[in-house]
């Protein structure tokens, strides 16, 4: 076979390895679990928001049918290792992960006793049953009145709400923004969002007490991190205790980190000494799952008369929720929100302020973005006013300040080092009809109608390795990841990973990577992901790291099994390793027909006597595990363009023209990557026209329907065009930019300065929903 | 959430059915796509579902002297694609089209509708506006005396809407439906039906605790020229509950903007 | 005690009155395909076919499904031998975490049967009862875009043959 006839495997659109299971609903989800002698949880759970916690009577629901035991926090108590998101960071205070609670409730769904039955309905039943008595505490639901002493503190051993306090700068903003030509500011509010993904939270503990053995099926995104926790909880040490994920229907971060249902399961499995299941329905979601994007920034931008920026300064106040989630920490968004404010921006003076203020909600955790879609809606709504102001097109404005190729590597404000990407690839792309959109857009007015065009342009730091912390003096390492990829004696080749796919298509874009690295086809590798089986360590998938972290390890693992597969064949074929070649499940000799398949040299190696002497059979192994760490991360840039249509009288908005820009590195299956801006965009623009938890001033809250909580549809999402830049990465193993989440980064903020453009009104306020709309543009006739 | 625990009857006759809902607590289930998701959030624990679905001749659509009468169980699917729905009373299929999505028009029903009562639901404005005969299994209650409040009718706890009886329109009228939500099949945030035919007659939907005729504003009506003072009188004559998804005073704004589009509209249409 | 066919084939099962459609589909005939995401008859995840129609699982007692016929995920096409609309799905990248699909799937199948889907405006108002995380629904609508109006020999859309 021609070398050059090898197949190119990686950048191709090869159909999932995932989808027919999928497809004929041969799943295997976490609520499709069902093992024998297994028990049912239901939840009571605090209508409170923030109380202490007097009695918990559970006589009546004892009673009920079906009751196997009930749990209170005074129960558990005691039974387990209190666990702490932890952090070398100053001013912080590391809140306690509570699993039930005991003597207080700290937001409204909080989890004060659990009920163990045999049906999920009996369990139900039951918890109806369960009498609480609440002495209420004061009303600690909003942030700004929270992030003043004085008020009731949600945990008193910390002496304050601000659980988080961090300052930097760099230059002198104060200085250079004195005298500037051109000042904007405003204070910009994000609301709170939750993930929502479709497979609700779910965990199914499976003790077996013969072995003292534990296994967890988790719709987690993060295994190898909650089994590292649940040793520390629960004293189980790693080769008795697994965590796996199963197939999850979506995550985005809401399963990224450990919850107290997530432990209670395994202490209450252990203890009953039987397979214990808790599925979350819509409600609990709703009230528990952790939520996202909950800021308050003040910011202020200066220009010089050219428009080139002087300075920076910002305050962002972040609604954090009642905990400190794990184990991320509450500094997790409110610090990335100011960390990526300067954008792919020439920014040399910058002064920042992130606070996270805990309140009675939900804990704050990650949502896909992470802080960047303040930090981009911020910074974008910035440069359009002082575009406006300066009475230059917007896209100027980005061109006269957008780092450039000949400056890189760029140290932000912040101290994020930008490498060699595509920013300004990525903004001439997406802009290429930009002057026929703005024609269109001047030929709608000229009739009335309220059309908009709005820019967005941002860079994410992607793939982090061991040098960069996801959140401050975090010390969870999350900056490798290692593969182990072994050929058994059928030939097949089998790779173990710590990532945990739920929607990536990692099953399939890793073996793509591994099958073009080794030599063999998509068909012959089967990605093991999701377990902590079979793996030392691992973490998960999070933070736009599989392709990189993943796809490097698999390719520095793959490449040492190859030299392996060379090595047994060069004996096989009595013909020099540096003579072969293999490639589609084939090893040949170049320029011969000389070939054999990866099954009949792992059957001569492993099974057929004779075949190898025993001095060269122990020097060859057919298997390998590495570890890669990209050390630093790689920078993903994007630009977003949306054209917008406000209906002056309803104020609903419609989007007419979506585009996106991105550099994702090196593209491993385009169908995959196109598939994550679509949905990542898709999320962004629920993010910044209809989403929002909203809590009344009691705490309770009021979105506890998805008929409340609003999703887009296929209605409310237009078509979108997507253009992938692929910039050659440097010092990077395989060329891989992590994506996923740049469609939430972008799209508040383009769409923010396309409604803005539309209605010639700063949008400073998302989600702008045609209520706020309405507000926003008739104040002034009352 | 798991609903309750119930005892179901599923009786073939409407005399068993009034039987069966004279017992404690019970209460009808038709379609199920507005009880269902009550139970599953045990807002409501009854003791007996009586299933009224087997009973046969309650989804028939027939002519009624030029109009027509529609069973109860008439699945909103049907409604949507009936030949004789679309020519009669054309502002009732355009509303059809608004009404949720196909899985839940494949098993609601006209009589579970009207019965639950959401104001802010096409169907209990819709025979408001068509001036609608609602027959029970005891009486003959007219459309604009069916409603006593938010989620409220006047039935008894044992009487079953049986038919709903739309009288015909004369010909030529005009018709406007206007409906403005956060999303495609949502309830209205509000909605507006128009009609111009001997009369004009306007119906706010979402914008009060139940449908209403707009006669304040209708009594300004005479020709297309009116329709901005109509649009005007009708925003203020409603009485919307502002919730988080639209205040009071937006949702009195959506009720001059559609009734002005749906005043335009059956105007065009008037022959 | 109620009778239902599932994808062709016949079962009887004692039920409780409240036990949903869903569940019991999930848990007494182990057809897990079939996934519940809201029980509110918001998400459309549940979506099966009964005596013809589409319909929510979650709002529909298994009490009610007695002497019906229904159509799941599972019965339209295997792992060896997916259906057309399967198929499109798989070729148009419809598909990423799959939670949705089946609902999807179902719904699909529906629509096609019931609406010319002449635009796209059409199919996404269709779909507009389906809530996907996921895909932002672009590749959906192509899959099913691809699929309306197509003759496949020997196969119908919205069904398997045995």
């Amino acid at each position: 076979m021609n070398v050059d006839a090898r197949p190119k495997i990686i950048g191709a659109a090869v159909q999932r390895r995932e989808d027919p299971r999928l497809l004929t609903g041969q799943g295997r989800f976490v609520d499709d679990i069902n093992l024998p002698r297994m028990l049912h949880i239901a939840f009571c759970r605090s209508d409170h928001a923030h109380a202490r916690v007097l009695e918990v009577d559970v006589a009546a629901a004892a009673a009920m049918p079906g009751v196997v035991a009930i749990f209170t926090g005074a129960d558990v108590l005691g039974t387990f290792n209190s666990i702490r998101a932890t952090s070398r960071m100053a001013d912080y205070y590391a809140t306690e992960l509570p699993v039930l609670a005991h003597d207080k409730v700290r937001y409204v769904g909080e989890a004060v006793a659990a009920v163990v039955a045999e049906s999920r309905y009996l369990a139900e039943d039951a918890a109806e049953c369960i009498a609480v008595s609440y002495e209420p505490l004061g009303h600690a639901v909003d942030v700004q009145a929270n992030a003043e002493p004085g008020g009731p503190l949600l945990h008193e051993d910390a002496g304050t709400n601000v659980i988080v306090s961090r300052s930097f700068q760099r230059g002198d903003a104060d200085g250079a923004m004195a005298d500037a030509a051109v000042r904007v500011g405003a204070t910009f509010r994000m609301h709170r969002k939750t993930p929502a993904a479709m497979e609700n939270r779910g965990y199914v503990a499976d003790y077996d007490p013969g072995r003292r053995a534990l296994t967890l099926h988790s719709t987690t995104q993060v295994p190898g991190i909650v089994r590292d926790a649940l040793e520390e909880m629960l004293e189980i040490p790693g080769n008795r205790l697994h965590v796996m994920a199963p197939d999850m229907g979506g995550g985005f971060g809401g399963k990224a980190s450990l919850y107290p249902e997530e432990a209670l399961v395994c202490l209450l499995s252990r203890r009953l000494g039987r397979p214990v299941k808790w599925l979350s329905d819509r409600l609990e979601d709703l009230l528990t799952t952790t939520q996202a994007f909950d800021e308050i920034v003040e910011a202020e931008l200066a220009c010089d008369e050219e428009g080139h920026i002087l300075g920076l300064r910002a305050d962002c106040l972040g609604d954090v929720g009642a905990y400190s989630v794990y184990p991320w920490t509450a500094a997790m968004e409110p610090v990335q929100v100011v960390s990526f404010l300067p954008g792919p921006y020439r920014v040399s003076n910058y002064r920042a302020r992130a606070r996270a203020v805990a309140t009675s909600k939900a804990p704050t955790g990650a949502y896909r973005g992470v802080g960047r879609p303040i930090s981009a809606f911020v910074m974008e709504r910035l440069m359009d006013m002082a575009a406006a102001k300066l009475g230059l097109d917007p896209l100027e404005m980005r061109r006269r300040n957008m780092v450039r190729a000949d400056e890189f590597p760029y140290k932000s404000a912040s101290g994020i080092v930008w490498d060699k990407c595509g920013f300004m690839e990525c903004l001439e792309s997406v802009t290429a009809d930009y002057d026929a959109l703005r024609r269109q857009q001047a030929a709608a007015r000229a009739e009335g109608r309220w059309v908009g065009l709005g820019l967005a342009s941002y860079a994410e730091l992607t793939g982090l390795g061991s040098r960069i912390a996801v959140a401050p003096g975090m010390p969870v390492n999350t900056g490798t990841e290692t593969a182990t990829i072994r050929i058994d004696s059928t030939g097949a080749v089998t790779a173990h990973f710590g990532i945990a796919s739920h929607g990536q298509g990692l099953e399939t874009t890793l073996a793509q990577v591994i099958a073009e690295e080794l030599g063999v086809r998509v068909e012959d590798v089967e990605v093991i992901h999701g377990s902590t089986q079979g793996l030392a360590h691992g973490t998960g998938t999070f933070a736009s790291r599989s392709s990189v972290l993943a796809g490097g390890a698999a390719i520095i693992t793959a490449r040492a099994v190859r030299e392996q597969v060379l090595k047994a064949a060069a004996h096989m074929f009595e013909a020099d390793a540096g003579d072969l070649d293999a490639a589609a499940g084939e090893i040949f000799v170049t320029g011969t027909d000389r070939s054999m398949s990866f099954r009949q040299l792992a059957k001569a190696l492993y099974s057929e006597m004779g075949r190898f002497p025993k001095a060269l059979r122990e020097q060859i192994e057919l298997q390998a595990t590495r570890m890669y760490d990209p050390y630093f991360g790689t920078t993903s840039p994007a630009s977003h363009l949306a054209m917008v249509e406000v209906d002056p009288e309803t104020y609903g908005v419609t989007i007419l023209h979506y585009g996106v820009a991105d550099d994702c590195g090196r593209v491993i299956n385009p169908l995959i990557v196109d598939g994550q801006v679509h949905g990542g965009v898709a999320q962004g623009i629920g993010a910044a026209l209809m989403e929002e938890v909203v809590h009344d001033g009691a705490g309770q809250i009021l979105t506890a329907s998805l008929m409340d909580y609003v999703l887009p549809t296929a209605v409310e999402i237009p078509s979108m065009s997507v253009h992938h830049v692929e910039e050659f990465l440097p010092d990077n193993v395989s060329g891989f930019r992590g994506m996923g989440e740049g469609g939430t980064i972008g799209a508040p903020a383009a769409l923010a300065n396309a409604v803005s453009d539309a209605v010639g009104e700063d949008i400073n306020v998302l989600p702008m929903t045609p209520e706020r709309l309405y507000c926003l543009l008739n104040r002034d006739e009352e | 959430m798991k609903p309750p625990a119930f005892e179901y009857l599923a009786p073939r006759t409407l005399e068993q059915a009034v039987a069966a809902l004279g017992a404690e607590d019970a209460k009808i289930l038709a379609g199920g796509q507005s009880l269902v998701p009550m139970l599953n959030f045990r807002l409501l624990a009854p003791s007996l579902l009586v299933d009224i679905t087997r009973i046969p001749g309650l989804d028939n659509v027939d002519d009624w002297d030029g109009g027509l009468r529609i069973g109860a169980l008439t699945r909103h699917h049907a409604l949507e694609t009936s030949p004789l729905v679309r020519d009669r009373f054309p502002v009732l299929h355009a509303a059809m089209a608004e009404v949720a999505h196909l899985a839940i028009r494949n098993r609601g029903t006209i009589g579970g509708s009207l019965c639950h009562g959401d104001p802010a639901a096409e169907l209990p404005g819709m025979v408001v506006l068509l001036d609608a005969q609602l027959q029970t299994t005891q009486r003959l209650i007219p459309a604009a005396e069916f409603y006593d409040g938010t989620l409220s009718t006047v039935l008894g706890a044992d009487e079953i809407l049986t038919d709903i009886m739309l009288p015909a329109l004369p010909p030529g009228t005009g018709w406007g439906f206007e409906e403005f939500a956060r999303r495609s099949g949502d309830f209205a945030l509000a909605a507006v039906g128009v009609l111009i035919g001997g009369e004009v007659r306007i119906v706010a939907i979402g914008a009060n605790e139940k449908p209403i005729r707009l006669l304040n504003a209708e009594a300004l009506f005479n020709d297309a020229s009116d329709i901005d003072a109509v649009a005007e009188a009708a925003g203020k004559e409603v009485s919307p509950e502002g919730d988080l998804h639209g205040s009071a005073e937006y949702r009195c704004h959506l009720v001059k903007v559609l009734t002005r589009r749906a005043l335009r509209a059956a105007w065009e249409r008037t022959s | 005690m109620i009778a239902v066919v599932v994808n062709g084939v016949s079962y009887e099962r004692a039920v409780e009155p409240r036990m949903l459609l869903a569940d019991f589909l999930r848990y007494e005939l182990s057809l897990t395909g079939t996934h519940v995401g809201c029980e509110q008859g918001v998400c459309g995840a549940c979506t099966v076919i009964m005596n013809g129609d589409s319909v929510r699982a979650c709002l529909c007692f298994a009490v009610q499904a007695d002497g019906a016929e229904i159509e799941t995920v599972e019965g339209l096409g295997t792992v060896d031998d997916l259906n057309p609309l399967q198929q499109a799905f798989q070729e148009h990248h419809a598909l990423q975490c799959g939670f949705c699909t089946p609902g999807m799937l179902m719904t699909g199948v529906d629509l096609l049967r019931k609406y010319p889907l002449a635009t796209d405006r059409e199919i996404r108002e269709g779909l507009s009862g389906n809530l996907c995380r996921c895909t932002g629904y672009e590749h959906i609508v192509r899959a099913i875009r691809s699929v309306v109006g197509r003759s496949v020999v020997g196969r119908s859309v919205a069904g398997h043959e045995r």
